[in-house]
């Protein structure tokens, strides 16, 4: 009962709802009562509620009393969904719909079922540009007044501009033209930070074999694909072609993911910097040298071997002719070859240590010296003819002094030597060195002075008849080359070598230019007219150097070393003074088992001798 | 016979005599076959009663690799028939007789068949006659005998021979013929040389010889007696106040030649209108005897040690010198720098080469390696090789047509005799 009344209540409160109540229920009468919304309290003591669309008085219903109104409820089954309506005086049936919405408020619905209040929400509004204000302050005034400080700059930068203290950059222009097929792979190209441009590696296009029916002759058989299983994983094809029916049976490629990171791994361990290389042909660092082939002949083979003395040899010397080799050894004696069969022709015992032995080069006047300890002895090897002979003997004739020593006698004394008929020149020191004037009418000794340095002494007498002064003498000090003038009898020239020691020395046929040969192991060429420093200095050996000898006809030079090995050049002297000497090595000529002590060229053949500590005497031919 | 080798045809030829001869159809065979090979079934098809080797001839050439290697080197075509001609082998030489001597042995000469004439460097020469025996020894030289040629014999009993020496002279000795062991003087000397005598030689027809020497000339002097007759008075009377014991008569020179540069090593005068020489300066060289002029000049890479004329119509000319190589030229090609052929198998210097008397095909050498060989110029390997010397090889010769005589360094003087062969 007190929910009706609520319910009465709330109908009453509200009468125009009643208008917007459920479409669904039959269309309603119009209220009987006319009297709009007053207050109905207007009409509480009047007998009527109000009036009616004619104006005619609606009268109030007679109240049921108590009773009667409990037996109407009782007798009427729908009683209880009846609602007095207190505008029109009357009691109202609530439809089936009215009960449901009565029913949905009770339990805290929304009344009317159609209502869905959760559908999606219609954001209306425009939120683009409208940024949320710090605070809704209007915009103060500052902001629409020019700053002064602005204007001044701007003054300042145009005066500048005007002054030209600032000046501007041209515009850039941009490049009308671009290669559009340019090279994508172009390395050159510098990047702003000055590094070149590296472009990635490109993936191979696929060809006709990764086609989904690739030509059979790309199909790999059965045996070639066993064999790809003998090979090492990288020498792999990584690809193998197969044959599909259609596109669509084409398995998904299994190598997707691993490739493409590995392609990735290469983007990303690739060097970012490009590191900066030399970029010259190591082979135009190198001089234009004529190939060895090209300046045959010089020697390659040994083909023969002189062989008998029973120690080191010690120095050989060559006959002007060719026919006959000389050789001086440690065990004291000196022998005499035949070149071309290496038959010893003879042995002379000289009863010492021989440092040194020369063939006279002139030859019509066979004649050889020996340094042999503290002497020069000139001996007869016996090879001319009658008349030559005859000379020689009378030559080496020597009346034995019998004058007393005085000062005026000279310090090297001229005795006979009796056992091997010839000259004996007694020296104060071992003799180390003995060599010919090129015309052969004199000869030079050198002696072990106290200091151990070496000099070289021109011989005091003349034993021969004099045909022309010798007009140069070159004398090797320990580190420097003297030249002297013998026919103005001074020093015309030094030369400074740069060497530590010199050990041997050789003049080329020409006169002007000079090879030497040091205890460093190194060779040095002297152009003399170029200079008094070394033309060229080449280190080919890997110890000293024990002698070096020039060819007297053929472009042809060499040295000899205590490492077993023989050097040959070719050292061409050309006429012009303009041109430089031309130095080409040849050939590296091995064999001794010991060091090789003495080098000389054959005088007329492109043939080198080479004596060795190991007793042997070798002849090395074209 | 392997089914699987492929095979070839070949059908044999012969210049041999009929019994030697096979039917001349075509066999097809092996492609695999070498001369030896070859050679089994020659002997197969002749049915011979002993094994005899025998030689095949493709195109002038020898074989001496398989039938298979020959077919490619020549680029012929598998079907086509090859022609071989086959000629009976060289067999290997047996050693007849090794001679000891008192030196180094440096000249041979087997002109002559009934001795042998060997020069040593201890300044004798010697004879030797068939049987071994050293006949006479040639006594007269102070220096190495270096060369000997044989200048024919002006009566049955004995024979000239020329001998130059180191000791810048040359001498002629008559050499007794019969086997007597004596020692002989000379009879002639030739004097004029600067330096060592290197080679002599003798003409054809005995009247003259020359002789090339250190002092790099060619002497050429003449042996009969009427020119010793001819000899100016000075001479005679310069020769008479040298004593009367020296009975010696003394040749000098009737021309001399100075074109060469260098020693001259080697001469041969194979026809009397010429020489030739090689010398030390790279050339041979051919002079016309009656005009005194060079009319040849073919200049090689190396120093020249020996030379030998011969071939067809002896027109080539072999030489060896200072290095391995056995070079031969022909001599219508003047002015070539390559010579015709070069036969390398020699491992050092050539000392001596010659070619046969009577074949134009086959040559002998000798080298400081220690080996005497025998070569077929249809082949650039050699016939036979010989390990002659256990040191160097000086001088070689034929002897005989057959034997070949050699001298070396280990003081042995030694004959080898080849089969019997026909040299054609």
């Amino acid at each position: 009962m007190l929910e009706l009344t609520v319910m009465k209540n709330l109908m009453i409160a509200k009468p125009p709802t009643r208008a917007i109540l459920p479409k669904t229920s039959l269309p309603q009468a119009p209220p009987r009562n006319t009297v709009g919304e007053i207050p109905l309290e207007f009409y509480k003591d009047e007998e009527h509620i109000g009036y009616d669309r004619a104006g005619r008085k609606l009268k109030k219903q007679a109240r049921k009393d108590q009773l009667d109104s409990f037996l109407d409820r009782s007798d009427d089954p729908k009683d209880w969904h009846k609602v007095y309506d207190e505008y029109n005086d009357e009691y109202v049936e609530l439809t089936k719909e009215e009960m449901g919405m009565i029913s949905r408020i009770r339990q805290g619905k929304l009344p009317h079922a159609e209502v869905d209040p959760y559908q999606p929400y219609v954001d209306w509004f425009d939120w683009d540009g409208k940024g949320h204000p710090l605070s809704n302050a209007p915009e103060p005034k500052r902001r629409f007044i020019p700053s002064k400080w602005e204007a001044k700059k701007v003054v300042k930068l145009v005066r500048a501009l005007r002054k030209g203290w600032i000046k501007l950059d041209k515009p850039k222009e941009k490049p009308r033209f671009y290669l559009m097929w340019g090279d994508d792979l172009k390395v050159n190209e510098k990047t702003a930070n000055g590094l070149a441009y590296i472009p990635a590696p490109k993936a191979k296009l696929p060809g006709h074999e990764e086609s989904y029916n690739p030509p059979v002759e790309y199909i790999p058989s059965e045996e070639e694909i066993n064999s790809y299983q003998l090979m090492y994983e990288e020498d792999r094809p990584k690809f193998i072609p197969k044959k599909f029916d259609s596109l669509r049976h084409v398995p998904a490629y299994a190598e997707f993911i691993k490739e493409i990171f590995e392609r990735c791994l290469d983007l990303y361990l690739c060097p970012r910097t490009r590191k900066k290389r030399l970029n010259i042909d190591p082979d135009s660092l190198l001089p234009k040298l004529p190939k060895p082939k090209d300046l045959q002949p010089y020697p390659t083979t040994c083909f023969l071997e002189y062989k008998g003395h029973t120690g080191a040899v010690s120095s050989i010397s060559a006959d002007p002719t060719g026919e006959w080799l000389l050789s001086g050894s440690r065990d004291g004696t000196v022998r005499v070859w035949e070149v071309q069969t290496g038959r010893c022709k003879k042995v002379w015992d000289v009863g010492g240590s021989v440092f040194c032995v020369a063939w006279n080069p002139n030859p019509a006047l066979p004649v050889v010296a020996i340094a042999v300890s503290n002497d020069v002895v000139l001996l007869d090897p016996e090879v001319g003819d009658e008349e030559v002979q005859l000379n020689i003997a009378k030559l080496l004739a020597v009346q034995p002094s019998t004058s007393e020593p005085t000062e005026n006698t000279p310090l090297i004394s001229w005795k006979r030597h009796d056992k091997l008929r010839g000259i004996q020149l007694s020296h104060q020191q071992n003799v180390v060195r003995v060599s010919w004037h090129n015309k052969g009418d004199y000869f030079q000794t050198q002696q072990q002075s106290c200091f151990g340095t070496s000099t070289i002494k021109a011989a005091k007498s003349k034993p021969f008849p004099q045909a022309s002064w010798p007009p140069f003498m070159f004398v090797a000090t320990k580190m420097h080359v003297r030249v002297y003038n013998l026919a103005k009898q001074e020093l015309s020239k030094k030369l400074i070598t740069g060497l530590q020691e010199i050990s041997s020395m050789a003049l080329h046929s020409g006169g002007d230019n000079l090879i030497l040969g040091s205890k460093g192991a190194k060779l040095c060429w002297f152009d003399m007219d170029l200079s008094v420093k070394p033309y060229k200095t080449i280190k080919n050996h890997k110890e000293d150097i024990n002698a070096v000898a020039f060819h007297k006809s053929y472009p042809l030079f060499a040295s000899c070393s205590d490492d077993l090995s023989t050097h040959v050049f070719h050292g061409m002297v050309y006429s012009d003074l303009m041109q430089n000497p031309l130095i080409v090595p040849l050939k590296i000529l091995h064999g001794h088992q010991k060091g090789v002590s003495d080098i000389k060229f054959h005088p007329t053949q492109p043939w080198l001798f080479t004596a060795g500590a190991d007793s042997v005497i070798k002849l090395f031919c074209n | 016979m392997d089914a699987g080798e492929r095979q070839v045809q070949v059908r044999f030829t012969t210049r041999l005599g009929s019994d030697l001869r096979v039917e001349a159809t075509a066999f097809s065979l092996p492609v695999h076959l070498n001369r030896y090979g070859l050679s089994q079934i020659i002997n197969t098809l002749l049915a011979l009663d002993g094994p005899r080797p025998f030689d095949f001839l493709f195109d002038g050439e020898l074989i001496r690799t398989t039938l298979e290697q020959l077919y490619l080197s020549k680029n012929l075509s598998a079907e086509s028939i090859l022609v071989l001609e086959y000629i009976l082998a060289v067999g290997p030489p047996e050693l007849q007789s090794s001679q000891p001597e008192k030196d180094w042995v440096s000249a041979v000469n087997g002109v002559n068949p009934s001795l042998i004439l060997s020069g040593s460097y201890d300044s004798f020469a010697r004879a030797w006659f068939p049987d071994g025996t050293c006949g006479s020894v040639l006594k007269g030289h102070s220096d190495a005998i270096t060369s000997i040629a044989v200048a024919g014999s002006s009566n049955d009993t004995d024979l000239d021979v020329i001998t130059s020496s180191k000791d810048k002279t040359l001498r002629l000795w008559k050499v007794p013929l019969k086997p007597s062991s004596s020692t002989l003087s000379s009879v002639r000397i030739f004097k004029g040389h600067a330096a060592s005598v290197q080679c002599v030689a003798a003409n054809p027809s005995n009247t003259q010889v020359c002789s090339g020497s250190w002092d790099s000339t060619i002497k050429l002097w003449k042996i009969d007696s009427e020119d010793e007759d001819n000899e100016d008075e000075q001479a005679l009377k310069k020769r008479k106040l040298d004593g009367a014991k020296q009975s010696i008569a003394q040749v000098t020179a009737f021309t001399t030649h100075k074109e060469h540069t260098q020693c001259v090593a080697a001469l041969e005068w194979p026809e009397d209108r010429y020489i030739f020489s090689a010398s030390w300066d790279h050339s041979f060289r051919q002079w016309d005897v009656e005009t005194s002029i060079n009319t040849l000049t073919m200049t090689c890479s190396k120093a020249l040690h020996c030379l030998s004329v011969g071939g067809e119509g002896s027109l080539l000319v072999a030489t060896g010198g200072a290095d391995p190589v056995l070079r031969i030229w022909d001599t219508r090609m003047p002015g070539t720098v390559v010579p015709v052929l070069q036969l390398t198998s020699h491992t050092s210097w050539i000392s001596s080469c010659k070619w046969h008397r009577q074949s134009p095909k086959h040559l002998l050498t000798s080298s400081y390696d220690g080996t005497v060989k025998m070569w077929d110029i249809r082949s650039k390997v050699p016939l036979q090789t010989v390990e002659a010397h256990k040191d160097k090889v000086l001088c070689t010769d034929w002897w005989r047509e057959d034997t070949v005589v050699s001298g070396g360094a280990d003081c042995e003087f030694k004959l080898f005799k080849y089969t019997p062969i026909e040299w054609l």
